[in-house]
């Protein structure tokens, strides 16, 4: 076929006419992996939004009912209000970053938004964790200071029903401080794991970055 | 040792840019597409990376990574959809070597190549690259036959669009 080979001819004397990267570019396109680090990071928050709404969906109706009970109804409305809130906040910046990450160009911009993105993921955390642990220790103060009226709501449920008032305190509050615990612990595991992986990544294509600059 | 590998890497695609270039003109339609694209292929490469071993030439390696990343990451997604048209194609013809049916027909014959499915127009951008068939069906995956057969399956196409 002539045209073909007249379009073969016309393709290979056209190779100088390509662009030409030098090594920093290439290497910067290496770095810029970054780009998509901080996209999973904005995917992930997403999840982890519809994980905890999905969960919320199958709290047992009985630890409904204790929580109605103490008068803790509208509060804990509030207090989910007000989270999803301050994680759309969250959600947002991380859409900011990685909208930003993705058309910057020179070194030092992309190095200021490697540390944007570690800094705000770091309050992410601090503020999942911190905000979990108040709320446990906030709550359970509470029925502790009403524990008469939580073993009267708690006399229908099977589990305490047999154990007397006396030694029910004891019982229930260090389950209560056993349980959370292992949230908090498993609660930490997951942003380790998760956030700590990519963050790891993050810290390093910005060291390498920064040798660059110099 | 990463530190290493990334050096390698870096100037082993630097010298063999050119190869990544040409799959992203004949895979996109814009300059803007066409850095997506090829940051795409440096990020595939550089993840395949440690699993090229040298058995194969470097750019043999690339030829495969860099299609294969233009065929199946790269989908509809970020290319824009046939907005082109004749003068506009990256792929002018110097008018002074050419009369006019041939730039012409050169013009036809390379917008043809780039409407084009995206398998066969690997195919065709290897046979462009002055590949044998044997070559071609490695780099593809595919048998030596099967590369004969689908390259004169393309080249009927071809023929047809341009005589219709």
């Amino acid at each position: 076929m002539d045209e073909l080979e007249l379009l073969k001819k016309e393709w290979q004397s056209r190779e100088q006419e390509l662009p030409k990267l030098t090594y920093n570019d290439i290497y910067k396109m290496l770095l810029k992996k970054s780009s998509s680090i901080v996209k999973w990071i904005f995917y992930i928050s997403i999840a982890e939004l519809v994980f905890w709404t999905a969960l919320s969906f199958f709290i047992p109706e009985s630890s409904r009912r204790v929580n109605d009970g103490m008068g803790l109804h509208d509060i804990t409305i509030v207090a989910n209000i007000l989270n999803y809130i301050i994680f759309a906040v969250f959600i947002y910046l991380f859409w900011q970053n990685s909208r930003k990450i993705k058309v910057t160009d020179s070194v030092r911009a992309l190095m200021r938004n490697i540390l944007n993105t570690r800094k705000t993921v770091k309050y992410f955390v601090f503020y999942n964790i911190g905000v979990s642990a108040l709320s446990l220790l906030v709550v359970n103060i509470y029925f502790y200071f009403e524990r008469e009226r939580l073993y009267e709501l708690l006399q229908d449920s099977e589990g305490f029903a047999t154990i007397p008032m006396e030694k029910f305190s004891t019982v229930f509050f260090l389950v209560q401080f056993l349980v959370g615990l292992v949230l908090i612990g498993l609660l930490l595991l997951f942003y380790r794991l998760v956030y700590g992986i990519l963050m790891r990544r993050l810290k390093r294509n910005y060291k390498e970055l920064a040798k660059m600059e110099l | 040792m990463t530190k290493e590998l990334e050096h390698s890497f870096v100037s082993q695609l630097e010298e063999n840019q050119n190869i990544v270039h040409k799959i992203c003109r004949l895979y996109t339609n814009d300059q803007d597409a066409h850095n997506d694209l090829f940051q795409e292929i440096t990020i595939q490469l550089w993840k395949a990376y440690p699993k090229f071993r040298g058995d194969s030439k470097f750019s043999t390696w690339m030829y495969r990574v860099a299609l294969n990343t233009a065929i199946t990451l790269y989908r509809k997604s970020k290319r824009s959809v046939h907005t082109q048209d004749f003068e506009g194609v990256s792929f002018k013809i110097k008018a002074e070597v050419y009369d006019d049916t041939a730039e012409r027909q050169l013009k036809l014959m390379y917008s043809a190549v780039k409407d084009l499915n995206d398998i066969d127009k690997a195919l065709v951008f290897l046979y462009l690259e002055d590949k044998n068939y044997r070559e071609i069906s490695e780099t593809l995956g595919i048998t030596e036959v099967n590369a004969r057969v689908k390259m004169n399956r393309i080249k009927e196409k071809l023929r047809k669009i341009l005589n219709p």
